[in-house]
């Protein structure tokens, strides 16, 4: 077997071991359903309505994920270019970052209404200080003799920017949103705790009132596979982008 | 001081002194981090021509006169850099090839020609220039490799092929082997002799900061010294060895003699 079927194979099993001894525990210690669903009855509760919950909570996500990126890192490029702002800001950031989004959630809500937006927005203020910090780290990263090649050759600022530090912070750049890509979902699932009428946040938080544990296994292991499909694409996109990392660690 | 009469023997090197006409000069320029002085009033033409090696201890500030001549740097008000050809026409190796690892060897060799004023050049005559650098230091077969696919004197002589390509008439290099194996070093310092003297190339002059002694010898027409901080100009020495130089002339008196009266005035220092 390839090494790649191995890393593949390997996870699948143990996965599968984990549910069977799962599922035995359950039926051996005949725990009640409210407790501890076995996997067979969790597959049951799997339907449209699962699915179009999970459909609700990625879009809010994604859409989170994409404007904090987008945000963060133009927020990276003006702190890099200019020191007063990056001084002035960085302190702002950091209250942010250190602020729970969970104690902000009610506020969001308040502002933004029970639809998409007070969750998008959650899970934005989770993910711009990751991609901020790192693209910071990335764009300044820049070897110095690096610099002083652009320099001697009378390069432009804009040159500098788009032909050095760009390509120079993209491993900076992926790396952050491989960390937020999973932080995105935990943002959209606590903004649909403290006011939402769908989503996973919602389908946990109501099936908690009348105990139905099967749907709430179920819509957890919905939101673990959110972030796992976002992380997978992510990975994925890195290996395209940053090929040179990999070019490297063989040498 | 010197008692070799080396200075006699500078015209069998070195180009005559009397058609001697300087590439640039280097006049009375200091240079002051805050409280300390990294250069001291150094004075220095390199000519046309000529193969300069700037020799001189770790830290004395050898860079930083490159720097200097490169216009990072701009020396404290009394000095002066003088090009008497064209600034832009100026390449540069540093000791690490600092080659950017999202590109391709050619592509590496096309960013110099891809910036500032050569931004305007057509893609067709960049490539091809980068070509034409690239078969100079012998990688024709690698333009398509990446740098981390590349050994260490692979990367170096793409660093070199991009100084090159830029066609210019000045190359400046600071310490541009001290990252290599002796084998690679050795090697790599023949075929920048080589490439000095090819029609093909454009290149006039070399000024190589070093702080191998053998190394300056070898491949120099003359050897500026520099004192320990703050550095100036000790002492401007003529190699006694004629072009094309060969590895052999290592074991030449004249060379070894050389070598000899270089360590006496780093260790008299």
């Amino acid at each position: 077997m390839s090494a790649k079927a191995k890393d593949i194979m390997y996870p699948v099993v143990y996965a599968l071991g984990l549910l069977i001894l799962w599922e035995a525990a359950v039926l051996i210690f005949d725990l009640p359903l409210y407790l501890l669903p076995a996997p067979s009855d969790v597959v049951q509760v799997i339907g449209a309505d699962l699915l179009s919950n999970m459909g609700v909570t990625m879009f809010e996500a994604l859409l989170g994920f994409l404007l904090a990126n987008v945000l963060g890192f133009v927020t990276a490029v003006i702190f890099v270019h200019s020191r007063p702002v990056e001084k002035g800001m960085f302190p702002l950031a950091i209250a942010l970052k250190t602020t729970p989004v969970v104690a902000l959630a009610p506020l969001l809500v308040i502002w933004l209404g029970t639809g998409y937006w007070s969750k998008v927005a959650a899970s934005m203020i989770i993910c711009f200080f990751p991609i901020l910090v790192n693209s910071v780290k990335g764009l300044k990263a820049v070897e110095h003799e690096a610099w002083e090649l652009f320099t001697a050759y009378k390069g432009s600022r804009w040159e500098i920017f788009w032909k050095l530090r760009l390509p120079n912070s993209l491993p900076y750049v992926m790396s952050a949103l491989k960390i937020s890509s999973s932080l995105a979902i935990v943002g959209a699932i606590v903004g649909e705790f403290v006011g939402a009428s769908k989503g996973l946040g919602y389908m946990v938080l109501v099936s908690s009132y009348h105990l139905d544990t099967p749907v709430m296994f179920s819509a957890i292991a919905a939101a673990a596979v959110c972030g796992l499909i976002l992380f997978g694409i992510l990975s994925w996109l890195e290996k395209k982008m940053i090929f040179w990392q990999k070019v490297d660690e063989a040498a | 001081m010197t008692t070799l009469g080396l200075a006699e023997t500078e015209k069998s090197g070195g180009p005559d002194a009397a058609s001697r006409k300087p590439a640039i000069s280097i006049r009375d320029c200091s240079l002051t981090f805050g409280d300390v002085r990294v250069l001291n009033r150094v004075e220095l033409d390199i000519f046309q021509g000529e193969f300069l090696s700037i020799l001189g201890p770790s830290g004395c500030g050898k860079s930083t006169l490159l720097r200097l001549l490169l216009g990072l740097l701009k020396p404290d008000a009394g000095g002066e850099i003088v090009h008497h050809g064209n600034p832009d026409e100026i390449g540069i190796v540093f000791q690490k090839p600092v080659l950017m690892p999202w590109l391709t060897a050619i592509q590496n060799i096309e960013v110099p020609l891809s910036i500032g004023p050569m931004a305007k050049m057509g893609k067709a005559e960049r490539r091809a220039k980068a070509e034409q650098a690239l078969e100079l230091v012998g990688l024709a077969d690698f333009r398509r490799h990446f740098p981390g696919q590349l050994s260490g004197g692979m990367q170096q002589r793409i660093a070199i092929a991009r100084a090159l390509a830029a066609e210019p008439s000045v190359l400046l290099m600071d310490e541009p082997f001290g990252a290599l194996d002796e084998f690679t070093r050795e090697k790599l310092n023949f075929e920048l002799l080589r490439l000095w003297k090819n029609p093909d190339s454009s290149l006039q002059t070399v000024v190589m900061v070093t702080h191998s002694i053998q190394e300056s010898v070898i491949m120099s027409d003359r050897i500026v010294m520099m004192s320990k901080r703050p550095a100036r100009v000790e002492d401007i020495l003529a190699v006694p060895l004629s072009h094309p130089r060969e590895v052999e002339m290592e074991e030449l008196p004249e060379f070894i003699q050389t070598v000899k009266e270089l360590r006496k005035r780093v260790k008299d220092q």
